[in-house]
């Protein structure tokens, strides 16, 4: 369902959240509004989601007027969206199951379609069985699941992300992203998601909007505004960008062993070291983990690995890789 | 001992009778009093209805309720039993003063339990389209249910005590009994005795009172 903002106005006292803003948020994609905190990107989304009424300007879902609908109105509609929040805003008096059930129940669907929904919930979020949980079972990742299966149960034409992953930690907040993702292409839904992580942005959305102070000052295509960002507030965002896999410090494994780590920085790590030396030495490198890790723009490659040959032979190509600058460390 | 047993007995059951009807009473004052105070509170605090002219009309009525010394309450409220019940005297007289004074309390109690509800569980509801009759009714109030229970428990402890003070004035009870035979007759046994029982009453409530909040904090 394509959303189209029209001049949205909304201030409380003197200021201006939301100062003029106009947004075609095209259908079937997740769309992006990245904005630091006072942005005015929380306005916006409880204007777009109706539960806020603006100031001036107007807003369309396709082409239905739905900021100026009368009460009844207001309350169907809000019942064909669903919204997602930093804090889940779960029920702690429901179980997860029943949370689910919330949104069904209040429309007075009847109690076996509600309950048979609510399986075929919880097996989308990848939570099977968990129905009679108590919420505060549940870890933030898990809770982040039930909160979007409720926003998914009354089969929304939308689904609002309001700093949906603002509270978890970086992996959790990657499968969630891979989940919305995924639930995005089944239910071809209209995603909105707020944040003011870029890295979010740049995992999942496709379109994003840039807010500062109220307004619109970048829009467009991701790729295009990574590569090419205009404003400094853009450029300022993707400055901060946290790189991930710098804090992802482990090292997967294959097998056991590894008397030697071996850290290849920067520019060795296109060189065919390993081999070289094998060749040179007579020494046989066995592999067993390894990982890359980016620190302040460098690669840096780590291995676990064995030597194996002539024990002379060996402490030579140890010799050797060091003066290929490379840090050997014996385990 | 056996005048002191069915004077003890009969005086307790008096007593059971004016907390019980007067906590339904006071429930049925208070709860939509304080409802509607939490649900026209301004939307900072989690008003669902912001008005602010009524919230301000009934928290000060309450507040004004809930200042004036109970004693002074009663006897201003006994004429008020005449109307309805047309007697001013005894234990059903005492239900109607000792509901209404508690039904501010009730209200307060109330009001505080439900704006405990995190303000962002209200908004989810709303933006799933609830009315707000479903809000209060589903989210609201079960969300509140602990805080609820804990002040409810506190509310028949000071119905108790509350009633044990309208025994003073012609309320029966066990106020009454301690008042009239131990005080006024000088007979040490029965106000010990009166005293025991209100103090075994207040713990059976406070314990089991507790042990039901527990009970919903578990399920969490």
């Amino acid at each position: 369902m394509q959303i189209k903002l029209q001049n949205l106005k909304r201030s409380y006292g003197d200021l201006h959240a939301v100062d003029g803003i106009s947004l075609t948020i095209p259908s079937n994609t997740i769309f992006g509004i990245i904005g630091k905190s006072g942005a005015g990107k929380s306005t916006l989304v409880r204007l777009i989601s109706t539960l806020e009424k603006c100031d001036f300007g107007e807003i369309y879902f396709e082409d239905t007027r739905i900021d100026n609908l009368k009460r009844d109105d207001l309350i169907a509609q809000r019942r064909r969206i669903g919204m997602i929040f930093q804090n889940f805003n779960l029920f702690s008096s429901r179980t997860a199951g029943e949370n689910i059930a919330y949104p069904m129940e209040i429309q007075k669907m009847n109690k076996t379609d509600i309950s048979k929904r609510v399986k075929e919930l919880l097996k989308l979020v990848d939570l099977e069985g968990r129905e009679d949980a108590p919420i505060s079972t549940l870890s933030g990742g898990q809770k982040q699941r039930i909160a979007i299966a409720r926003a998914l149960s009354i089969k929304p034409d939308i689904l609002f992300c309001d700093e949906a992953t603002s509270a978890l930690d970086p992996q959790t907040t990657r499968s969630i992203l891979n989940l919305i993702r995924d639930i995005q292409k089944k239910m071809s839904l209209t995603v909105v998601m707020i944040t003011h992580q870029m890295e979010v942005v740049r995992d999942a959305c496709e379109d994003v909007a840039v807010l500062d102070e109220g307004k619109v000052v970048e829009y467009g295509k991701v790729v295009d505004l990574f590569s090419n960002p205009q404003t400094n507030v853009t450029k300022e965002f993707l400055a901060n960008l946290v790189d991930e896999s710098s804090q992802v410090d482990d090292i997967i494994r294959w097998s056991e062993g590894g008397l030697y780590t071996l850290r290849f920085k920067g520019v060795h790590t296109d060189e065919p070291i390993l081999s070289k030396v094998s060749k040179e030495l007579d020494v046989e490198f066995n592999i067993r983990g390894g990982g890359v890790q980016n620190v302040e723009n460098l690669h840096i490659g780590t291995l676990l690995c064995d030597i194996s040959g002539d024990k002379e032979l060996v402490s030579k190509a140890v010799a050797r890789l060091r003066e290929y600058g490379i840090v050997v460390e014996e385990n | 001992m056996n005048q002191l047993m069915t004077l003890v007995t009969s005086a307790t059951i008096e007593t059971l009778q004016m907390v019980v009807l007067s906590t339904i009473f006071s429930l049925l004052l208070g709860l939509p009093l304080g409802i509607l105070l939490c649900i026209t509170a301004s939307e900072q605090q989690g008003g669902i209805i912001p008005h602010p002219i009524l919230n301000q009309v009934v928290g000060r009525i309450v507040n004004v309720l809930r200042s004036f010394p109970f004693i002074i309450l009663m006897i201003l409220l006994f004429p008020l039993s005449r109307i309805i019940l047309g007697t001013s005297i005894g234990t059903t007289a005492a239900i109607v003063p000792l509901s209404i004074a508690a039904a501010p309390f009730v209200a307060r109690v109330i009001e505080s339990a439900l704006k405990e509800v995190d303000p962002g569980v209200v908004q989810a509801a709303k933006s799933m389209g609830s009315t707000n009759w479903q809000i209060i009714h589903k989210v609201l109030i079960p969300e509140a249910m602990p805080s609820l229970v804990a002040g409810i428990t506190l509310t028949i402890i000071n119905l108790i005590g509350y009633s044990a003070m309208a025994g003073a004035i012609g309320g029966g009870g066990l106020g009454d009994l301690a008042i009239r035979y131990g005080y006024q007759r000088f007979r040490g046994d029965v106000m010990i005795a009166s005293v025991i029982v209100i103090l075994v009453l207040v713990e059976v409530v406070q314990v089991v009172g507790d042990k039901m909040v527990a009970r919903l904090m578990e399920k969490r």
